[in-house]
C-alpha cells in the first residue's frame, strides 16, 4: 500500500516533469523557427510603431504691441469609418448643405463597401468650425440613445461618423495689413506654403520643422517621445492702429480722386522700422483663394515693394542732397531759370513751361523746377550723380523682409542703354524707375542725418520660448549729416513758403511733392500721372516718414493737390498715435520739466 | 531534542511528506513571487507608458486649445470689432484741438512688447521637481552615508 502510493506519486511527478520539459522544448522550438522570426518581424513592423506625421503649430504673427495678426484656430475634419456606418442616408441628410456638401456626394461616400485593405475611412469634409461639431456630436448622442447599435434601419443613426481636430491658419483682422502679411495656403494641409509678404519671406521660420514621428506602441518605449517645437512666432514693427488709419485714409483718397490705386508707407527713418504699409487692392486673407479675383492682370500683391514706376519730383530730394553733399551747390547758389534747358539733344521744360528767373536752390525745390534740377545734375557730373544714386540704393533691392520685392535696374553711363539726356531727366525723377519702398528708404537717409537704414518689418522672433529682438542695420551713408541738415531745413522752408496742403498745424514738416508723367505709347503727357508726396517730421528730430503715392488720379494730376492733403491728414493722426506733441506744446513741456 | 524530532516523524510520517512537499514547493513559490513582482512592475510601467501617451495627446489638445483661444480672443479684440464696440459705447476719436499733452515724471512711453523672456533668463520650471526624485537608490545611499560622513570628517578636521 505504502509502496504503491509512493510509486504513483513518483509517476505523477515524472509525468509532470516530462510535460514541463516538453512544453519548454516546444517553446524553444517555436522561438527559433523561421515562421516565428517572420511573424516577429511582421509584428515589429506593423505594431511596434505607428508613423505619425507631425506638423508643428505655425508660428503667430503679432503687431508691434503684441496684437495678433495671424494665428491658428481649431477646425475639424469629418469622415466616416466605413466598417461602422449603419445608415448612410442619415449621414447624408444631416450633412447636406454643410460646407457646400450635397446629399448625393455624402451618400455615395458613406455607402462605400468596407474593405480592410482599400476602403476603411472616407473624408466627407474639412475645416468645420467647432460649433457645427458640437451640434453633430449632440445629434449622434441622441440617435445612439434611440438606436444603440444602429441596427434598426428605420431609425436614424450617425454611427461611423468621426471627426478629428486640427489647426487652421486664421487672420483675425481679415484684410487689414494683408499686403504686408501675405497668406498661408491652409486649404492644402500637407503642402501648404506661405505666399507673399511675411508669410512667404519667413515661411521656414513660421512653419517650423515637420517631423515624421515613430510613435511606439510598446508602452515601455513611450518615454522616448520627441518634443516637436512649434514654428517661431514673429513680432512685426507694424502698428495695427496706424495701419488701419492709413488704409482708411488711402481708400478715401483713391475714391475721392478717382485714382486707379494708391500706396502709403509710414516708417521710422531712425531705424528703418515700417510702421504701416498700405496698398490697393487688398484681400481677406481668410479667403485667400479669392486672390485672383482681386488681383487681375498681374496686379502686384503689394505695390509698395513690387511695382516700379517713375517717381517724378520727389526724386529731386536725392539730386539736391547729392549736389549739396558734393559741394556743387550751396545755400547761396543762384540759378537763373530761362524755362528751358538744352541737353543731350533734347529740351527740358518746367512743369508750367515757364521760366522762373533767378532762384536759390530752395526756390528750385519750392517751385519744383525741372530745368534747375537738370542744371544741378549736369553741374554735379554724371559720374558723381550716379555714384550718389547708387549710394542711395537706387537700382538695388532694399532687401526688405517681405516676399515679392521687385526692382528696376538703374541705367548708368557705363550701360549701353544709357543716353546723355537721362542725366537731365533722371534728376527730376523721370526715366528712372523704382518701387515706393526704395524711394522711401532713400529719402529717409536725408531725414536720418545721412544714414540709410535697412527698411524692415520684423521686430522680434519668438523661438523656443525666448524673444530675440532684431537690431536696425545701416545700409549706407550716402550724404554727410551736415548736408542732411541743410536739405532738411530747405524742405521745411519750401513747404512753408508755398503754403503746402501737406503742412500739419503745430509741427514742422519737411517734404516734397511729385508729379510724374506716365508715358502712353512712348509719349509723356499730363493726362496720366503718378501723384506723390514724401515728408517727414518733426523736422528737428524726425520720428516718422510718410510716403504717399496716388496712381493715375482723375480729379487732378498734381501731387500737390492730390497726395499732399493725404499726407497731411495721415500725419495729423499719426502724431497722436506716436505721442508727439506740437512744437509749441513741446516747448512748454520742456520748460515744465526743467 | 533531535531524538524528540525523530520520534515525532516516526509517529506521524505525513510530517515528512509535508516537509518534502514544502521544500519542493519553495522554489515554485519563489518563482511565483518573482513573476508576480515582475508582472506588477510591468503592469505599472505599462500603465505609466500609456499615461505618458495620454498625456502626450492631452498636451497636444491643450496646445491646440490655447492656440484656438488666443486666436478667438484676437477675433473679439480685432480692430473692426473694437471700433464697433467703441462706437456703440458712445466713444469718438478726439479732435486734435481736444488733445492736451502733460508731463508725467519718469514716464518713458509705452514699453516694447515682450511676449517671451529674452535669452539669458533661464526657465526655472526645472526646479519645480525636487532633486531627490531624480536620485537613484544607489546614489542616494552613497550621498547619504558616504559623502555625508566624509563631509563630517572634513568638518571635524
Amino acid at each position: 500500500m505504502k509502496k504503491s502510493y509512493v510509486s504513483r506519486l513518483n509517476l505523477i511527478g515524472v509525468s509532470l516533469s516530462l510535460a514541463s520539459i516538453l512544453i519548454i522544448l516546444q517553446m524553444v522550438r517555436i522561438q527559433n523557427s523561421t515562421k516565428h522570426q517572420e511573424l516577429s518581424q511582421w509584428a515589429d513592423e506593423e505594431y511596434s510603431y505607428a508613423i505619425e506625421n507631425y506638423y508643428p503649430e505655425r508660428g503667430n504673427i503679432y503687431d508691434r504691441w503684441g496684437r495678433l495678426l495671424a494665428g491658428n484656430e481649431d477646425v475639424y475634419e469629418v469622415g466616416v469609418m466605413l466598417e461602422y456606418v449603419a445608415n448612410p442616408a442619415t449621414i447624408a441628410q444631416i450633412l447636406d448643405g454643410v460646407n457646400q456638401l450635397n446629399y448625393q456626394d455624402i451618400f455615395t461616400a458613406a455607402s462605400q463597401t468596407y474593405d480592410p485593405e482599400k476602403s476603411v475611412y472616407a473624408v466627407l469634409t474639412d475645416f468645420l468650425p467647432s460649433g457645427v461639431i458640437d451640434t453633430l456630436s449632440q445629434m449622434k448622442q441622441d440617435y445612439k440613445l434611440a438606436n444603440p447599435n444602429g441596427r434598426k434601419e428605420k431609425l436614424p443613426s450617425l454611427q461611423g461618423v468621426v471627426w478629428n481636430a486640427h489647426l487652421k491658419r486664421s487672420y483675425p483682422e481679415n484684410a487689414l495689413a494683408s499686403n504686408i502679411l501675405g497668406f498661408y495656403s491652409f486649404m492644402d494641409r500637407e503642402n501648404g506654403i506661405g505666399y507673399y509678404g511675411v508669410e512667404e519671406y519667413y515661411d521656414d521660420l513660421l512653419a517650423g520643422t515637420p517631423m515624421e514621428i515613430f510613435m511606439p506602441r510598446n508602452p515601455y518605449l513611450l518615454e522616448d517621445l520627441p518634443d516637436v517645437p512649434a514654428g517661431a512666432s514673429l513680432v512685426l514693427t507694424i502698428d495695427r492702429e496706424i495701419q488701419a488709419m492709413v488704409e482708411k485714409k488711402l481708400d478715401e483718397a483713391v475714391e475721392e480722386h478717382e485714382a486707379e490705386s494708391g500706396t502709403v508707407i509710414v516708417m521710422d527713418p531712425r531705424n528703418g522700422e515700417i510702421l504701416a504699409m498700405a496698398s490697393q487692392p487688398r484681400v481677406n486673407l481668410n479667403q485667400y483663394w479669392k486672390y485672383e479675383e482681386e488681383f487681375e492682370d498681374k496686379t502686384p500683391f503689394n505695390r509698395a515693394i513690387s511695382e516700379t514706376y517713375e517717381p517724378g519730383s520727389v526724386f529731386k530730394v536725392l539730386t539736391m542732397a547729392a549736389a549739396f553733399d558734393a559741394g556743387t551747390v550751396d545755400e547761396e547758389t543762384i540759378f537763373n531759370d530761362p524755362g528751358r534747358f538744352e541737353y543731350g539733344g533734347s529740351t527740358i521744360y518746367n512743369w508750367n513751361r515757364r521760366g522762373w528767373g533767378k532762384q536759390t536752390m530752395q526756390g528750385c525745390m519750392q517751385h519744383s523746377l525741372n530745368v534747375c534740377l537738370a542744371w544741378v545734375a549736369t553741374e554735379l557730373g554724371k559720374e558723381d550723380f550716379y555714384k550718389y544714386l547708387q549710394a542711395f540704393g537706387i537700382g538695388r533691392r532694399t532687401n526688405i523682409d517681405l516676399g515679392g520685392e521687385e526692382i528696376w535696374p538703374l541705367s548708368t553711363p557705363d550701360d549701353s542703354d544709357w543716353y546723355p539726356i537721362q542725366l537731365a531727366t533722371n534728376s527730376f525723377g523721370q526715366g528712372v524707375a523704382m518701387t515706393p519702398i526704395q524711394l522711401a528708404a532713400a529719402v529717409s537717409a536725408v531725414a536720418n542725418e545721412g544714414k540709410l537704414m535697412k527698411p524692415h518689418v520684423l521686430k522680434a522672433i519668438i523661438q523656443d520660448g525666448k524673444q530675440y529682438n532684431t537690431s536696425p542695420q545701416v545700409l549706407s551713408v550716402p550724404i554727410k549729416p551736415e548736408t542732411a541738415m541743410i536739405v532738411n531745413s530747405m524742405l521745411v522752408e519750401s513747404l512753408k513758403e508755398e503754403s503746402s496742403l501737406a503742412l500739419v498745424p503745430g509741427y514742422s514738416i519737411a517734404g516734397k511733392t511729385g508729379t510724374a508723367e506716365i508715358p502712353v505709347e512712348g509719349v509723356y503727357g499730363i493726362e496720366l500721372t503718378n501723384a506723390s508726396f514724401v515728408g517727414w517730421g518733426p523736422a528737428d528730430d524726425p520720428q516718422f516718414l510718410v510716403y504717399v503715392w496716388i496712381e493715375k488720379p482723375g480729379s487732378s494730376p498734381w501731387g500737390s493737390v492730390v497726395a499732399a492733403p493725404v499726407f497731411s491728414s495721415i500725419t495729423q493722426d499719426l502724431v497722436l498715435y506716436l505721442d508727439i506733441p506740437p512744437e509749441s506744446n513741446e516747448q512748454t513741456l520742456i520748460a515744465k520739466e526743467s | 531534542m533531535i531524538r524528540k524530532s525523530k520520534q515525532a516523524y516516526k509517529q506521524a510520517p505525513w510530517r515528512r511528506q509535508i516537509q518534502s512537499i514544502g521544500l519542493s514547493l519553495l522554489p515554485v513559490v519563489a518563482i511565483a513571487v518573482i513573476i508576480a513582482l515582475y508582472l506588477i512592475i510591468s503592469g505599472q510601467a505599462a500603465a505609466a507608458g500609456l499615461q505618458i501617451m495620454n498625456l502626450h495627446y492631452e498636451e497636444e489638445e491643450i496646445l491646440r486649445t490655447i492656440a484656438n483661444q488666443r486666436t478667438q480672443l484676437a477675433w473679439i479684440t480685432s480692430y473692426s470689432q473694437m471700433q464697433k464696440r467703441a462706437e456703440k459705447m458712445g466713444y469718438e476719436a478726439a479732435p486734435e484741438i481736444n488733445v492736451h499733452y502733460i508731463t508725467i515724471a519718469g514716464y518713458q512711453g509705452q514699453n516694447a512688447v515682450l511676449i517671451a523672456p529674452p535669452p539669458g533668463i533661464e526657465n526655472d520650471s526645472a526646479l519645480l521637481v525636487n532633486e531627490l526624485y531624480n536620485l537613484s537608490l544607489s546614489n542616494w545611499f552613497l550621498d547619504t552615508f558616504f559623502i555625508a560622513s566624509s563631509n563630517g570628517i572634513g568638518e571635524d578636521s
